[in-house]
């Protein structure tokens, strides 16, 4: 009896050893719900919903050309496990409510999340956010998440994998989108800032 | 020495089978059951016959021109599938992007506000 449990012990240990080191970030998961934002297509008057999971970003790379922007795009979702985005563009204010913004920002305060950057306007009703979610030992990026909204327009996007993030906000431009006069070396430099604007 | 030569000369000697002999043989041979042809024996059996030859090769043609449009017709799909999955990746990462350079812009925009006094 004495041995079953000593052997009974040596699995449940081993069993933890094994899962918090072939998976560092168990508890961690990078994917959001924000199928909650399903109702608001309804009301909006553009939806783009995309939602890519690991088997379909396997699919669509063997498809993208080895040429410029294509290349670069194959090269970004090579390690990825899954993206979505749900963006809606309203015809008039107050389509949507802080309660649906709020309900994917507070699964960004589970462990792993990190605010990167942070913006709100009380004036424009504008909020910007990025999220990382890093591998607590290793610091590798597990995740990312991004909340852009203005009165009129609400975007998530969820990214599960190691994302360069440079690669990707450098793919602006590139993929028929006009580049804007950014100095982002000196905005990545401020990793964890938050910015209220008050006016 | 001259008697055994004498002794296999004489066993060795020709001799005639006995009366009915080849006929009782050919009556055995005809009493035995003939082994059942296989399924390629059948087919080339099929062929040889005039009559079924074309619609032989007619079967065989259709067969192999429905393996070749269903498999086509899986190409197409998968195609498809591919064409579609890869506008979305790239529609993802152009939003993506896009959204990730207004946050910076924004922040940009914030530090370079006077600070409120």
């Amino acid at each position: 009896m004495k041995n079953l449990i000593k052997a009974g012990t040596l699995i449940g240990a081993l069993l933890v050893l094994v899962m918090s080191t072939s998976q560092p970030a168990f508890g961690q998961n990078p994917r959001l719900k924000i199928n909650n934002l399903e109702k608001l297509s309804s009301k909006a008057a553009e939806v783009v919903d995309v939602t890519l999971d690991e088997s379909m970003l396997k699919l669509a790379s063997k498809f993208l050309a080895a040429e410029r922007d294509e290349a670069e795009a194959r090269e970004l979702i090579k390690d990825l496990k899954g993206v979505y985005v749900k963006s809606f563009e309203f015809d008039k204010e107050g389509e949507y409510s802080q309660e649906d913004v709020e309900a994917i920002r507070s699964q960004l305060t589970a462990p792993g999340w990190t605010k990167v950057v942070g913006v709100r306007s009380k004036h424009d009703g504008d909020v910007a956010e990025v999220y990382l979610m890093t591998e607590s030992n290793t610091r590798n990026i597990l995740g990312l998440a991004i909340i852009a909204a203005d009165p009129e327009t609400l975007t998530v996007v969820n990214i599960i994998g190691p994302i360069d993030v440079d690669k990707l906000s450098a793919l602006e431009g590139k993929m028929g989108i006009p580049r804007l006069d950014l100095e982002k070396g000196k905005a990545s430099k401020k990793p964890a800032a938050s910015h209220d604007e008050k006016k | 020495m001259k008697d055994l030569e004498n002794d296999l000369r004489k066993a060795l000697e020709r001799r005639e089978p006995p009366a009915g002999f080849a006929e009782r043989v050919l009556a055995q041979l005809e009493l035995a059951p003939t082994p059942k042809p296989g399924w390629r024996e059948a087919l080339i059996s099929l062929v040889r016959v005039p009559s079924l030859r074309w619609a032989t090769a007619g079967v065989v043609a259709c067969l192999l021109l429905t393996l070749g449009a269903l498999h086509y017709r899986r190409v197409q799909l998968e195609r498809a599938a591919g064409e579609a999955a890869k506008a979305q990746v790239m529609q993802a990462l152009r939003i993506a992007s896009k959204k990730l350079n207004v946050t910076w812009r924004k922040v940009q925009e914030a530090d370079r506000r006077p600070p409120r006094t």
